[in-house]
């Protein structure tokens, strides 16, 4: 597992692998867009794709809170991918066992687009749940992007962000990436079952890309 | 237009010897009518039409119910009084000989054929009288079991299925269908059941079928869907499967099949004859469309020569100098003068292109010429909306269009009279396509069909060379049915399931007598119901999932909307998520894709249908535009089937190669080609039969390795693979591949250790069965194969007409789904499926394995050059480009993001962030 450490308006943080931040002084885990059930949401539709996608983003998140040693965990919105995911058995019993193994650390959904259709997750969960923009100087923890009005820097997901890089001899790869802007961040999607959406990065952005087991950065991207 | 009457190319009833000529002979002219230069077929459409039409008073004919009686038709009654003192046979005679003709005697074979409850197939060009050779069989049978007397009022419940591969096809097969049953007063009932049949109709066929039916195998498998199917097609005597050289080689062939042996179930008697074009296979072609009886013996059935082509002629055009080939060898419109005179040498001229995006471009060139008869050009290609292709293929019938650009889309049987001219715009790629569009030409007494081929760069000269010689040895290409889809086995599960429901052992014995799942073992069979019952094996049932459920032994689908999503679902075509293209107000234009239009910004300009339109905004699927003053900017391209060389045609390719080695250079276009093969030769070499050339270049790019097996591109993406998944056995590195028709490329940073894999076994055939899915899957070549079978196992819902909306919650890419499957069930057989067909189909594995012992046993010619050669630099520009990596991806990434090392950056378009998230799509 190889980190990357950066300053973020002040803060010391790290992006993971596990397509995750971690802030170091609140000792909190930042996550988006898990889309939990996404799967199960086909096959109640009569699509049949096979078991074990949450499950498996489940145990990422496992890895990502015990390297961490995080108290706290921020989720950014989309938690539940539908409604008919948020019913499934299967899904709730893996998330109540997630948590289960986790009972001391303090849950924060902020809704995204997703959660307004799927509802709120079941009280058992033990989450606080809030509108965005949430406030937890000096960040606003919201789904979508948009511009905040206070001089908090945002967390935000929504976009599923990916980055098209380009190596030599005509090598392209795309990946999920770390959005770093002067007044947000945008988070790659937690979720595994999901697609990513090329994005183009502005000159005083910064890319960090996920390859494997390691957050790497896109140095300058002037001139692009 | 001439004053001569064009000449006909029916001739009177007698055996046309192998070679023969079409006999030429003068249609009787009607009193006071003038010669409209037409076949009288396409005059009795024309007037078949105009009967509809005034039948219909002024209902739109599309949408008028067939089923109005048609005793009230004066033309109806008198033609009962003419034909109803003859006795069958001599009242369809009479009516043949009406309109000039008299029965080829391929027609009266099938006939009697029929008579004895024999099936088959039919095999001749085009519009030389398959269609009456098969519709008059069970004309007859009807007129001979109900004579006048006994005739009782109303139609009769469906007694005919006539399947047609395309919609646009079944107004005029409904129309040349209609022509007899009115002439010879046959109280039948006929419509059609497509896609676009009106929610009335459909509604209507619910209850009871018309008499005859024309639909698609699609619309004949939503038939199947009814709860009461047995019930509708309890009196078929006939299916007519037409165009069946164009099904038999798709999934859409498989369909059929399933449909056939369904309908057989209900009637065991039925009838089956296949329409075909000359194919290299024809026997198989008839057995696939048969089937198997329940021992597994091919079921018997005839197979009826009808008239084929006579000679067919094939020239090019040229350059007015040689030198107008670039070495670069891409010329693309430069031949337009030579193409504007040769249309001005003839009268009506057709142009195919191979894409729909050049025929846009050859119309656009056409039209802005500035020729007299830039306004008799139309344009016609699958894309354009229906009303825009009819108003065109009315231009061509009517003589009214001087010129037509259009794509395979007037490919197959719309029907019109032969035109004097066709041009073909780049190689043909296979020889059966080029007789298929000289069949379209000229039909003046003594003279033959012919076909002028505009190159548009300089290899396609020994492409054309080639295949005047393979057509001259009569080598037209074989089509292979597929085999034994699992994808599509579920899909008809669920269908039958829907259509009265099935028990598992019955269904098994029925689908075994299909041809392409004559074999199939019972294990995929269990795994297909579980599939469609559980999701995965028995074991492991996929939690929330039931599409089909066992009730008492019959499985069934409970669920409506499970229900209508299959039924929405059906078919195995798959298409690029597309949008409508509409003016503000008005009319509609036809469809793009949505990767086209999500590069345009509003006010941005673009051509479509030969229109200059300008881009104003997406909403509701739909991409509204408004005209534009003039033309420019982008010509919107489709992501269809790239043609690949056909084995012979490569083959031909090859001897031609080879002569041009030895200094032979008979043809016209390889005289025109000689300066770039000489080149060629002086920068490299021109390879012999049996050497492998392999070209070593560095450029700007890094290390170019290109290998010349000229095979066809489907055997080079999969010799690609091959190629470099061996090579980086032998240590990290990471290779972009390319293939065309005669080579592929390998490119990589460092230099590759090529001389260390041939000693290695590059060439060898060990361990192919290893090491073929081992590359295809580091490729990921079976991962975008995936994308089909996902598509027809219902994994991908491509969602409801105008309700795109509310199914977004339901969409992911197939290459998700792909991962997904990877990694929670490795063992599913729909990955195994895409795998088979990318071995069996794509890179048609015989051919590669052939390939290679050919490459093996040769000697292998290695040539560092300084630059790309005339071989090697339409590989360079190939956009298409495969991946292959031994490296760890976290050091790959690494080194790209290194800005030393970083190529240019990619072109992806702005998503606005931290600003209006308006436009950005929700995820």
């Amino acid at each position: 597992m190889s980190d990357h450490e950066i300053s973020l308006a002040g803060e010391a943080v790290r992006l993971l692998p596990e397509r995750a931040i971690y802030w170091e002084r609140e000792r909190a885990l930042v996550v988006a867009d898990l889309h939990w059930g996404k799967a199960a949401t086909f096959r109640a539709a009569g699509v049949p794709l096979p078991p074990g996608t949450t499950a498996g983003d489940l145990t990422r998140l496992d890895r990502a809170l015990r390297r961490t040693g995080a108290r706290r965990l921020f989720l950014l919105g989309d938690l539940f991918h539908a409604r008919e995911g948020r019913r499934s058995g299967a899904t709730l019993s893996a998330v109540a066992a997630w948590r289960a193994g986790h009972p001391a650390l303090d849950v924060l959904l902020v809704r995204g687009n997703h959660d307004r259709h799927a509802g709120d997750p079941p009280d058992d969960l033990g989450m606080t749940i809030v509108n965005a923009p949430h406030h937890v100087a000096p960040f606003a923890l919201q789904h979508e992007p948009a511009p905040v009005a206070t001089a908090s820097y945002a967390l935000a997901g929504h976009l599923h962000p990916g980055f098209v890089m380009a190596g030599p001899a005509r090598q392209r790869e795309r990946l999920a990436c770390f959005v770093i802007g002067a007044r947000g961040a945008i988070l790659p999607a937690f979720g595994s079952f999901t697609g990513t959406l090329a994005i183009s990065a502005r000159p005083d952005d910064r890319v960090y890309v996920i390859a494997d087991d390691a957050v790497i950065a896109v140095s300058s991207l002037a001139g692009r | 237009m001439s004053d001569e009457p064009r000449r006909l190319r029916y001739s009177l009833g007698r055996p046309i010897e192998p070679g023969t000529p079409f006999v030429d002979l003068v249609p009787p002219k009607e009193a006071g009518e003038p010669s409209t230069g037409q076949s009288s077929l396409a005059r009795e459409l024309r007037r078949a039409r105009a009967a509809r039409k005034k039948a219909a008073g002024t209902v739109d004919p599309r949408r008028r119910t067939a089923t109005a009686p048609l005793e009230e038709d004066p033309r109806a009654r008198r033609a009962r009084r003419r034909f109803a003192a003859l006795d069958p046979d001599a009242a369809v005679r009479a009516w043949f000989a009406e309109h000039g003709w008299a029965p080829f005697a391929f027609q009266e074979e099938v006939w009697g054929a029929y008579r004895r409850g024999e099936s088959g197939l039919i095999h001749a060009a085009t519009g030389t009288g398959k269609t009456y050779a098969a519709w008059m069989g069970p004309l007859l049978e009807w007129l001979r079991d109900y004579p006048a007397a006994t005739r009782r009022a109303g139609a009769p419940p469906l007694r005919v299925l006539w399947v047609t591969p395309l919609r646009a096809l079944a107004a005029d097969t409904e129309a040349a269908l209609r022509a007899p049953l009115i002439d010879l007063g046959i109280p039948w009932s006929l419509e059609t059941r497509t896609g676009d049949t009106a929610p009335a109709a459909r509604a209507r066929q619910r209850v009871r079928l018309p008499s005859a039916l024309v639909t698609t195998p699609e619309s004949l498998s939503l038939l199947l869907t009814r709860e009461n199917a047995a019930e509708l097609f309890a009196h078929l005597e006939c299916v007519v499967v037409d165009e069946w050289h164009e099904l038999m080689a798709s999934k859409r062939g498989v369909q059929t099949e399933l449909d056939l042996a369904r309908l057989r179930r209900f009637r065991p008697e039925l009838r089956t004859w296949g329409l075909s074009a000359t194919l290299g296979n024809l026997e198989a072609a008839r057995d696939t469309l048969l089937g198997v009886d329940a021992a597994g013996r091919p079921r018997p059935g005839r197979l009826v020569r009808g008239l084929v082509p006579k000679a067919i002629g094939v020239d090019s055009l040229f350059p007015e100098t040689i030198e107008r080939f670039p070495w670069s060898g891409q010329i693309g419109l430069t031949l337009l003068p030579q193409v504007i005179a040769a249309v001005e040498e003839g009268g009506t001229t057709l142009i195919f292109t191979n894409t729909r995006a050049t025929a846009e471009i050859w119309y656009q060139a056409l039209a802005l010429s500035g020729v007299a008869w830039a306004d008799r050009i139309g344009l016609h290609h699958g894309s354009l909306d229906r009303a825009e292709r009819e108003r065109v293929e009315d231009g061509l019938r009517s003589g009214e269009l001087r010129c037509v650009v259009c794509t395979s889309s007037l490919d197959l049987g719309v029907d019109f009279s032969p035109v004097d001219r066709v041009l073909q715009v780049g190689s043909p790629k296979a020889v059966g396509r080029l007789v298929q569009r000289a069949g379209r030409s000229g039909h003046r007494p003594g003279a033959m069909s012919r076909v002028t081929c505009v190159p548009t760069s300089a290899l396609e000269l020994v492409d054309i060379a080639g295949a005047r010689t393979a057509l001259e040895a009569g080598r037209i290409e074989a089509r292979p049915p597929v085999e034994r889809p699992l994808d599509l086995l579920a899909q008809h599960a669920v269908t039958v399931a829907l259509g009265g429901g099935f028990r598992a052992a019955e269904l098994y014995d029925e689908v075994r007598t299909t041809h392409a799942y004559r074999d199939l073992p019972r294990d995929e069979w269990e795994w297909v119901l579980d599939f469609i019952t559980r999701g995965g094996e028995a074991l492991r049932a996929y939690p929330e999932y039931a599409k089909a459920v066992l009730v008492d032994g019959t499985y069934r689908v409970t669920s409506r909307m499970i229900a209508m999503r299959h039924r929405m679902s059906i078919g195995t075509i798959v298409s690029e998520s597309s949008l409508k293209v509409r003016y503000v107000r008005g009319r509609t234009l036809g469809t793009v894709e949505e990767n086209f239009i999500a590069r345009l910004r509003p006010g941005d300009r673009f051509t479509f249908g030969g229109q200059p339109l300008e881009f104003v905004r997406v909403r509701d699927m739909t991409a509204w535009v408004r005209k534009a003053p003039s033309a420019e900017g982008a010509v919107p391209k489709w992501s269809g089937l790239r043609l690949a060389l056909s084995p012979e045609l490569a083959h031909a390719v090859r001897a031609k190669l080879d002569e041009a080695r030895r200094g032979i250079f008979d043809a016209p276009e390889m005289q025109q080609v000689r300066p770039v093969l000489e080149l060629q030769a002086a920068w490299s070499l021109l390879p012999r039969p049996d050497e492998l050339l392999i070209e070593r270049t560095e450029t700007r790019e890094g290390h170019h390795l290109f290998f010349y097996p000229v095979e066809g591109r489907l055997v080079h993406e999969g010799l690609a693979a091959l190629f470099a998944y061996r090579i980086s056995q032998l240590g990290p590195i990471t290779f972009t591949l390319a293939a065309n028709d005669y080579g592929l490329e390998l490119l990589s940073p460092e230099r590759a250790p090529l001389e260390e894999a041939l000693e290695a076994g590059l060439l060898s055939t060990e361990y192919l069965f290893n090491d073929i899915p081992a590359s295809l899957n580091a490729a990921e070549m079976a991962r975008r194969q995936f994308r089909e079978v996902a598509r027809v196992a219902g994994l991908i819902f491509q969602g409801f007409p105008g309700q795109a909306k509310s199914v977004k919650q339901l969409q992911a890419s197939s290459g998700l789904i792909y991962e997904v499957f990877a990694k929670y069930d490795p063992e599913n057989l729909l990955l195994r499926q895409a795998q088979r067909e990318v071995l069996e189909r794509q890179l048609e594995q015989s051919r590669l394995g052939r390939t290679l012992a050919r490459l093996g046993s040769g000697t292998v010619t290695i040539v560092e050059t300084e630059r790309p050669t005339p071989f090697a630099f339409p590989l360079l520009v190939d956009r298409l480009r495969e991946q292959l990596s031994s490296e760890k991806l976290s050091d790959r990434v690494r080194r790209m993001a290194d800005p030393l090392e970083r190529a240019a950056g990619p072109d992806v378009p702005a998503i606005p962030r931290f600003a209006n998230l308006r436009s950005a799509r929700p995820r």
